[in-house]
C-alpha cells in the first residue's frame, strides 16, 4: 500500500458545456422555439416528433448562431461541416436518434482565457463547438424524479429539436474553482454575442464534467463524466467532491473506474449511474446536405460580433475606471451598452460609470428588470449628470431626481418635484442671499474675521446654510466664493 | 368503346373538362375495376372510396361551376402505402404501422391532390419497401395481374399491379433498389425512378434515405410526362430535392424518320456475361436493331466497379440507413404498441418483436452490425467510398453516350412464395436495378411486349443525372415502334 502522506493529487478536467442557441424557431422545422409556460406538446409538428417521412431542414438562423457563439470562443469557423445520426433508443429522443455535427463541427480550435488559482492568466483550450438538436424533457412519477422505478413517465416534446451548440473543452482545467471561472466566462462571451441567453434556471446551460485525477505516483484514475449539475455552484461542488473521492480511492491504492456519475445536489455527493450508458454511434444524417458556410457569410456574421467583455472592461480602465468598476460595467452587454451610451450622449465617464455602477444597477435589482427596460434612458442620465458638473444640481438632489425619473418622470418634471429651484441661481439672487445669511450670523461672522476659522469650518457653515436656502441648487463652490467675498467686502 | 378505366391520364382529363363524362363516373368505374381484380390480385391495403368519391364530386362541382381544374382533374391515382396521406391509414406494409393515419401529407400527395388527382386507394407493398416480391407484406401478397400465380414485383408490387390491371391510369410507387422499375417491368408497364432529388421525399417513409426516390407508374409515357411535369418540384421541406424548374416536361420536339438520330445507346460490357431468360435476350437484341433503325448508335460502356460492388455495397448502405431510420418504431409515440410490458427496454423489445417482420428484422440487424463503431469503417464507411467511385464510373461513362440499354431483371416473375426462398439467387436480379439509385441516377423501365407464355417482358433505360426527360422521350419514341402497354386481366 501506498504510503498516503507523501502522494499529491493534480486534476485534470474537461468540461462539456451545452447552450440553447437564441432562436425564433426549431434547429430542424418551423415550431416555436420559445414554449415557456406553454402547455405540453403545444409546441411539436411532424418533424420534431419524429413522425415516419418527416424530413429535417436546418434552420439558417441557428447556422450563424452558432457561428457567432464559436467566434466569441475563438473560434475558428469551419467552412464544409456535416451532420450525424447518433444512435441510441430513449423516449425523449423522437427518432431514437440525435441529429449532431459532433466532431465534424462548425466552430474548432477555440480559448478562453481565465485566472487560474494562482491569479495567473490561463488559457483553457476549446476543442470545439458543434450544432446539434435537443431532446424531450421526461417527467417520471417515481419520487426521485428518475426514470427507473417510476410507475408513469410522460414525455414533452416542446424541448425536442431546440437548438443545441455543444462546447467541448480540452482538459485544462485544473480545480472546482477554474471551472467556475471557465464557465462564468464563457456564458458571458456567448450572451454577449447575442447566441444564446444561457439561462441556467430555464435550462438554457447545462454541464457535464470529465474529471480525472493523477497521482504523483504516476498513477492515473481513469476518467469519470460527471453530470446533472444545474448550476455553478453544484458544477464546483460536484468537482470538489469528485477530485476527493477519486483522490482517496487513488491513496487507498484502488482503481478509479471509467464510469458516468451522477451528482445529488441535496446529498452532496455523486453516484454511478444506475443505467449502463446507452451504446452509440453514427451514421451520416442522408437528409441533410453538407453544409457549406461561405467566407462572406462568415465576415458577415464576424461583423455582427460586438467587442467582447475582456476588451471592453480593459478599454473602459483606459478611460479612468477603476478595475472594478470595468468589470462590472463589462459584465453583461446591455449595462456596458447603457453605460457607452451615456457617455456618448456627453456624462463624464468616471462619474457615468460611477452612476450606472450604484445607482442604475440597484434600481436594476430592485425592479427586477432589464437595464434597457429602466425609464431612464441613457441620455437623460448623461444630461442629469451634466447638471450635476454645472452645479445646478447636488449629488444628493440629484439621486431624489433620478428616483423621480425612475418613476417615469421627465428631467424637469423630476426636478420640479425634487423641490429644486429650476435652472439654478443667478448671481444677483446669490448675493442676496449671501448678504442676508451673513446679517443674520453676526456671531460667526465675527469669529471669522477675528481669525478664528483656520480650518475653514465656519465658512463652511455659512456655505451649508445658502444652500439650504437655494435649495441645493447653487454651485458649492460659487457660494464658498460669494461669501469670501462679501466678507472681504465688509472689512 | 373503350371502358372508363382503360383510359390514361390525359383522355380523362380531357374527358371531364369537355363533360364527356363527370369524375365521379371515372372514379366508380375504376374502383368497380379494382373491385373485381381485388380478391385476386390484391393490390391495395386501403381503399379509399368515399373520401375519393366525395373529391371526384368536387371536381365535378367545378366543371359545373367552370371554374379552373388542375392539370390533373378527376384523375384516380393509387399511392404506394408508404407514402403519407392525412388522415388515411398510412402502413409501410407493417405491422408496426397498422392504425396509423399520418397527421399530415406527403408533399407528392398534396402536389398531386391540389391538381386535382383523387385518391383511389393505398397499395400493398414490401414491408417498409424492403423486398422485390410484394411477398414481406404484413398484409400478405400481391399477385401479378398477367398470370395471379407469379407475383407483381416489389417492393411497389400493389402500384405496379394496379395500374397494370386498370384500377388506375397512374399509380406512385418508391425505388430504393429498384423498386419501381422491377415491378413496372414484372406488370408491363411504365416505370420511372428520377434522378435522386427530382421529386421530394417529404413524407415518404424511409427505408434507405440516400437512394429512396418517388416516380411514377403509367401505361403511356405521355401520361408519365404530365405526371412529372406536376411532381418535378423544388420542395423546401426536402434537403435533398433540386430546384430543376428549367426541364419541362410536356414539351416535346417533333421528331422525323429518324428520331433518335445522333444518340448513342450503350450496352455494359460486364453485364454481357451474365445469362439471361430468353425473352428478356431477345427483347435486348430486338431493341438494338430498334434503336439502330430510329438513328441511334449502339455503343458498349466498362462499368467494373460497378459490376464487381455496386451490390454489396448497395446493401451496406442501405442497411445501414434503414436500421437508423426504423429506430423510431419504440411505441412510444405512434403505431402498435404495448401495454404490459415490465419497463422500457421490454416495451422496446416487444413492440419491435411484434411489430416487425422477418426481413426487416434482419435488415435491422445487418444495419446495427455493419454500423458497429468497431467494424463501421471496414463496412458503412467503406461501402460510402466505393459509392462515391460508382457515381464517378457512370459520370464518365455518360461522357461518351447518351444512356445505357440494360435488363431490369435477368428473369421473368417466379411463382408467389418460391423466391423468398433463396435469398443469394437475388444478387444477379439486383445487379441491373441497385447500382442506379448508388448513383442517383434516372431509370426508365419499359414494357417491350409479351413472351410466349403470356408475361410482359421489360427492359431499362439509364441515363445521367437529370436526363429523366431524354429517356422519357425516347420512351416515347420506343411506345410508337412497341406499342402501348396493354391491361392485364387481373385474374378475370
Amino acid at each position: 500500500m501506498p504510503d498516503k502522506t507523501t502522494l499529491t493529487f493534480t486534476p485534470v478536467i474537461g468540461i462539456e458545456i451545452h447552450i440553447h442557441l437564441k432562436t425564433k424557431s426549431k434547429v430542424f422545422c418551423s415550431c416555436s422555439a420559445d414554449y415557456t409556460n406553454d402547455e405540453p406538446n403545444s409546441h411539436i409538428c411532424p418533424v420534431c416528433m419524429g413522425l415516419p417521412g418527416s424530413m429535417p431542414v436546418l434552420n439558417k438562423a441557428v447556422v450563424q448562431q452558432g457561428m457567432l457563439a464559436g467566434m466569441a470562443l475563438n473560434c475558428t469557423v469551419q467552412p464544409t461541416t456535416y451532420f450525424f445520426r447518433k444512435c441510441y433508443f430513449y423516449p425523449d429522443l423522437p427518432k431514437n436518434y440525435q441529429i449532431t455535427q459532433s466532431d465534424l463541427p462548425i466552430a474548432a480550435n477555440g480559448w478562453l482565457e481565465i485566472d487560474d488559482d494562482a491569479g495567473n492568466p490561463k488559457k483553457i483550450r476549446i476543442n470545439r463547438l458543434h450544432l446539434e438538436e435537443d431532446a424531450g424533457k421526461l417527467h417520471h412519477s417515481a419520487a426521485d424524479g428518475r426514470l427507473e422505478g417510476a410507475e408513469t413517465s410522460w414525455v414533452d416534446y416542446n424541448r425536442s429539436g431546440l437548438p443545441l451548440a455543444e462546447i467541448v473543452s480540452e482538459p485544462d482545467v485544473s480545480s472546482a474553482r477554474e471551472a467556475v471561472e471557465y464557465v462564468t466566462a464563457l456564458r458571458r462571451r456567448v450572451r454577449y454575442a447575442g447566441a444564446s441567453d444561457a439561462d441556467l434556471e430555464k435550462g438554457m446551460m447545462r454541464f457535464d464534467a470529465n474529471v480525472s485525477v493523477k497521482c504523483s505516483d504516476g498513477r492515473w484514475g481513469r476518467r469519470v463524466e460527471v453530470k446533472n449539475m444545474n448550476s455553478f455552484r453544484a458544477l464546483e461542488r460536484a468537482i470538489e467532491y469528485e477530485i476527493k473521492r477519486q483522490s482517496k480511492v487513488l491513496a487507498e491504492g484502488g482503481e478509479v473506474l471509467q464510469e458516468t456519475r451522477h451528482w445529488n445536489d441535496a446529498k452532496g455527493t455523486t453516484t454511478a449511474s444506475r443505467v449502463k450508458e446507452f451504446y452509440r454511434k453514427f451514421i451520416v444524417e442522408p437528409d441533410l446536405p453538407p453544409l457549406v458556410v461561405s467566407p462572406q457569410w462568415v465576415e458577415e456574421v464576424r461583423g455582427m460580433l460586438p467587442e467582447m467583455p475582456n476588451e471592453k472592461a480593459l478599454r473602459y480602465k483606459e478611460m479612468g475606471l477603476s478595475e472594478v468598476d470595468a468589470g462590472v460595467l463589462a459584465d453583461s452587454i446591455d449595462v456596458a451598452q447603457y453605460f457607452e451610451a451615456c457617455v456618448a450622449a456627453g456624462a463624464n465617464p468616471l462619474r457615468a460609470g460611477n452612476w450606472v455602477r450604484t445607482e442604475v444597477l440597484r434600481a436594476v435589482n430592485d425592479k427586477q428588470v432589464g437595464v434597457t427596460d429602466l425609464a431612464v434612458k441613457p441620455d437623460t442620465l448623461a444630461e442629469l449628470i451634466r447638471r450635476i458638473d454645472e452645479g445646478k444640481l447636488s449629488t444628493t438632489l440629484a439621486k431624489n431626481v433620478f428616483e423621480g425619473l425612475l418613476e417615469g418622470l421627465s428631467l424637469d418634471e423630476a426636478v420640479k418635484k425634487s423641490g429644486a429651484a429650476e435652472g439654478g441661481v443667478d448671481a444677483n439672487a446669490l448675493e442676496n442671499l449671501v448678504r442676508a445669511t451673513i446679517e443674520a450670523n453676526p456671531d460667526v461672522i465675527g469669529e471669522i474675521r477675528s481669525g478664528k476659522d483656520t480650518k475653514g469650518k465656519k465658512v463652511k457653515f455659512l456655505q451649508g446654510l445658502v444652500m439650504r436656502e437655494t435649495k441645493g441648487q447653487a454651485r458649492p463652490d460659487e457660494v464658498a466664493a460669494a461669501i469670501e467675498s462679501a466678507i472681504e467686502n465688509l472689512k | 368503346m373503350m371502358e372508363l378505366y382503360e383510359l390514361g391520364v390525359r383522355e380523362i382529363v380531357e374527358g371531364i373538362r369537355e363533360k364527356r363524362f363527370s369524375a365521379l363516373e371515372v372514379f366508380d368505374e375504376c374502383l368497380g375495376r379494382a373491385l373485381a381484380c381485388e380478391g385476386k390480385v390484391s393490390a391495395l391495403i386501403t381503399a379509399t372510396a368515399d373520401t375519393g368519391r366525395a373529391h371526384a364530386r368536387q371536381i365535378d362541382g367545378y366543371v359545373a361551376k367552370g371554374e379552373p381544374l388542375g392539370p390533373l382533374a378527376g384523375v384516380p391515382v393509387i399511392l404506394k402505402d408508404n407514402i403519407c396521406t392525412h388522415g388515411i391509414r398510412t402502413t409501410a406494409g407493417s405491422r408496426i404501422l397498422g392504425r396509423w393515419a399520418p397527421p399530415y401529407s406527403a408533399t407528392v400527395w398534396d402536389l398531386l391532390s391540389s391538381a386535382g388527382a383523387v385518391l383511389l386507394g393505398k397499395s400493398n407493398m414490401d414491408e417498409f419497401a424492403m423486398g422485390n416480391t410484394c411477398g414481406t407484406s404484413a398484409f400478405g401478397p400481391t399477385a401479378n395481374p398477367w398470370d395471379v400465380s407469379r407475383v407483381p414485383g416489389g417492393s411497389s408490387g400493389g402500384s405496379a399491379a394496379s395500374v397494370a390491371a386498370g384500377y388506375v391510369p397512374f399509380a406512385l410507387g418508391s425505388d430504393t433498389g429498384g423498386s419501381i422499375r422491377q415491378p413496372a417491368s414484372y406488370c408491363g408497364i411504365f416505370g420511372l425512378k428520377p434522378t435522386y432529388g427530382l421529386v421530394s421525399r417529404y413524407g415518404l417513409i424511409a427505408y434507405g434515405s440516400s437512394l429512396d426516390q418517388i416516380g411514377p407508374f403509367t401505361r403511356s409515357v405521355e401520361d408519365m410526362e404530365l405526371i412529372m411535369h406536376v411532381l418535378a418540384r423544388h420542395d423546401p421541406k426536402d434537403s435533398t430535392s433540386v430546384d430543376k424548374s428549367e426541364i419541362d416536361f410536356t414539351r416535346r420536339e417533333s421528331k422525323g424518320e429518324k428520331p433518335l438520330k445522333g444518340k448513342r445507346v450503350a450496352l455494359v460490357k460486364e453485364f454481357q456475361d451474365f445469362t439471361l431468360d430468353p425473352p428478356i435476350a431477345d427483347a435486348i437484341k430486338r431493341l438494338i436493331r430498334i434503336f439502330e433503325e430510329m438513328g441511334a448508335e449502339i455503343a458498349q460502356v466498362s462499368l467494373p466497379t460497378v459490376a464487381r460492388y455496386a451490390v454489396a455495397c448497395y446493401y451496406a448502405i442501405a442497411a445501414s440507413e434503414a436500421h437508423t431510420n426504423l429506430a423510431r418504431f419504440d411505441g412510444v409515440r405512434y403505431g402498435y404498441t404495448v401495454t404490459t410490458a415490465a419497463g422500457l427496454r421490454d416495451m422496446f423489445e416487444e413492440v419491435r418483436s411484434k411489430g416487425f417482420g422477418a426481413e426487416v428484422k434482419s435488415r435491422i440487424i445487418a444495419g446495427t452490425c455493419l454500423t458497429e463503431p468497431v467494424r463501421s469503417e471496414e463496412y458503412y464507411v467503406a461501402a460510402t467510398r466505393v459509392r462515391t467511385l460508382i457515381a464517378e464510373e457512370f459520370r464518365k461513362a455518360f461522357e461518351n453516350v447518351d444512356c445505357i440499354l440494360q435488363p431490369v431483371t435477368p428473369s421473368l416473375p417466379g411463382k408467389i412464395g418460391e423466391s423468398d426462398e433463396d435469398a443469394m439467387k437475388g444478387y444477379e436480379s439486383d445487379l441491373y436495378t441497385l447500382p442506379v439509385n448508388m448513383a442517383g441516377l434516372p431509370g426508365f423501365s419499359f414494357c417491350t411486349g409479351y413472351s410466349d407464355s403470356g408475361l410482359p417482358v421489360g427492359l431499362q433505360l439509364v441515363g445521367p443525372r437529370w436526363s429523366d426527360k431524354n429517356l422519357l422521350n425516347m420512351g416515347f419514341e420506343l411506345e410508337k415502334v412497341l406499342g402501348a402497354p396493354k391491361i392485364a386481366r387481373g385474374g378475370n
